[in-house]
């Protein structure tokens, strides 16, 4: 075949995908503008199926629920008993948090998952992910999760080594924070590592502030809110009172949620990680746990209610009861919302060599 | 299947997921064409608000295209040009440059036989249309037309800029040497 100039031009189309998170901000700031403009009948703020942050996606919960109560002085630590387990306050600046059922399967879980924890074979996790796409296809990713931190992203097998090759590192110092936190969470520091989960994602919070410092922060987060906004063109943008009681307890269990799922899809190889992602899990007041079966094989069904997700819908996610390993996550519908298809993983441990060479 | 047309149609009838299922259709393919151009990571700070920007024009979509792909790479290109324009003047990047920064497939190959970055050095000559026109058809796969939609321009015009384009291609020295190489 005779190779021509638009050929070689051609030869310059490939381009790595952009990664997930960056479609699901884009659908979250169409969600946003649509929602402002106020004339749109729209079930999700961000997307046809599902809100961004209801998914295992590191996406904030700002903007996305109602604020409750607001008390203007009610910005005060709490200190929260947590029972028997030997765990210190838990890191809520709202005005309430409930406390962790310790004890709970997931605890045992993690006790077991951690006794487990010992040298790991290869030198990377891949973690193959297999989702539906909005136009019914099924839609899989390849992810390499290397224990030195890289992650590299892709859609073929072929690409996946390609990607290595070139050391097409997609990570983020988020995932790193994710992934530190849940490690700390399986060494029994589970409050501090509460907290670092939740601010692995920047927020405005100010957990782990006192009130005068946890207000400022906020304040801060609120005029970057605002003078973005304004830029935008919503000229009467203002800032936001901070959430307080179980508003503030909505943001910061959606957050721990999220970020300790991200963490598990990443770390899902590594025994510790998944020890603690459990741990941190079990300090959610809105998590049901139930067992089930998947294909055949013992799992714990994990739910998360929709006090998590600013009231309606939630999200399954499913476990192995033996090892803590993921076997998938659906989202659940809130009233008026279609079904959503689930989430399946495929975990291995590999080694960056072989995945490079191809050979998996 | 609902066409892109009447997606757009409901969604100016206060149908707003109408309108999320729209993106969620080209979603993948504008988010290569910005990679292409900008880079993975301004990339993925532009989709979103090409997205904004497609919903708030929506209502200058011509429904007598049911394919709405053009008419989405035409809003990528204008958000594109304001992120080019609103560049630090100390760092001027003419697009063609910029090109699919951040992925470089051929980086360990041996610089003198760096195809890439001839190919680039060529498309940066191009006077801007014409290569326009060229990379929507050689990596978006449009047809001239549907280039031209994206454009804004009528289909003849751009039918002269890409043979112009290509001619200027074929002659140019480094890509007749590389194509010498690839057809012995």
């Amino acid at each position: 075949m005779i190779m021509d100039e638009m050929d070689l031009v051609g030869q310059l189309k490939e381009v790595p995908p952009l990664r997930p998170e960056a479609y699901e901000r884009a659908r979250t700031m169409l969600g946003t503008a649509m929602a402002q403009t106020g004339t749109m009948r729209v079930a999700a703020p961000a997307r046809k199926e599902k809100p961004g942050w209801v998914r295992n996606f590191r996406l904030g919960l700002m903007g996305k629920v109602g604020i409750g109560a607001v008390g203007a002085a009610a910005v005060a630590a709490v200190v929260v008993s947590v029972g028997t387990s030997g765990v210190s306050p838990a890191p809520s600046s709202g005005t309430t948090a409930e406390a962790p059922p310790v004890g709970s399967k997931l605890v045992s879980l993690a006790a077991d998952v951690k006794a487990t924890d010992g040298t790991l074979p290869g030198d990377a996790s891949l973690v193959i992910r297999n989702r539906t796409a909005p136009d019914g296809k099924p839609y899989i990713t390849y992810n390499l999760y290397t224990d030195k931190g890289a992650e590299y992203v892709s859609e073929t097998k072929a690409e996946l080594s390609a990607a290595v090759a070139h050391d097409d590192n997609l990570a983020d110092p988020v995932d790193a924070k994710e992934i530190a936190a849940a490690r700390d969470a399986a060494k029994g520091d589970l409050n501090k590592a509460r907290q670092d989960m939740v601010n692995a994602v920047p927020n405005g919070w100010g957990l782990g502030l006192g009130p005068a410092e946890a207000q400022a922060a906020w304040d801060k987060s609120e005029a970057e809110r605002v003078r973005i906004l304004k830029m935008k063109g919503v000229a009467d943008a203002q800032p936001r009172p901070r959430p307080t009681g179980k508003g503030m307890d909505g943001y910061i269990n959606n957050s721990l949620w999220v970020n300790s799922l991200n963490a598990l899809t990443r770390g899902a190889a590594n025994a510790q990680v998944r020890a603690g992602v459990l741990r941190l899990i079990s300090t959610i007041p809105d998590v049901t746990v139930e067992e089930t079966t998947s294909d055949g094989q013992a799992a714990l069904a994990l739910t998360a209610g929709p006090a998590i997700f600013g009231g309606t819908g939630g999200q399954v996610l499913t476990i192995n009861a033996k090892t803590g390993l993921p076997i998938s996550s659906v989202a659940k519908p809130g009233p008026g919302e279609k079904p959503m298809p689930a989430d399946t993983y495929k975990s291995a441990r590999v080694t960056v060599a072989d995945i490079k060479a191809g050979k998996f | 299947m609902t066409s892109d047309a009447e997606l757009i149609g409901k969604s100016l009838d206060g149908d707003g997921e109408a309108f999320v299922e729209l993106i969620c259709r080209h979603e993948r393919a504008i988010g290569a064409y910005l990679t292409r151009r900008v880079g993975r990571e301004a990339a993925e700070d532009l989709l979103g608000e090409v997205w904004v920007a497609a919903f708030e024009s929506r209502s200058t979509y011509d429904r007598a295209y049911p394919e709405a792909r053009p008419w989405l790479y035409g809003v990528a290109l204008n958000k594109m040009r304001r992120h080019w324009r609103s560049r630090p003047a100390e760092d001027p990047v003419p697009d063609a440059t910029s090109l699919a920064n951040g992925w470089d497939p051929w980086s360990a190959v041996d610089a003198r036989v760096d195809t890439q970055s001839v190919l680039r050095s060529v498309l940066a000559r191009l006077q801007p249309e014409e290569r326009e026109v060229l990379t929507l058809v050689a990596w978006e796969d449009l047809t001239v037309a549907d280039a031209a939609r994206a454009l804004g321009m009528p289909a003849g015009t751009a039918r002269r800029l890409l043979h112009q384009a290509r001619t200027a291609l074929r002659t140019a020295p480094e890509v007749a040497a590389l194509l010498t190489n690839a057809n012995v």
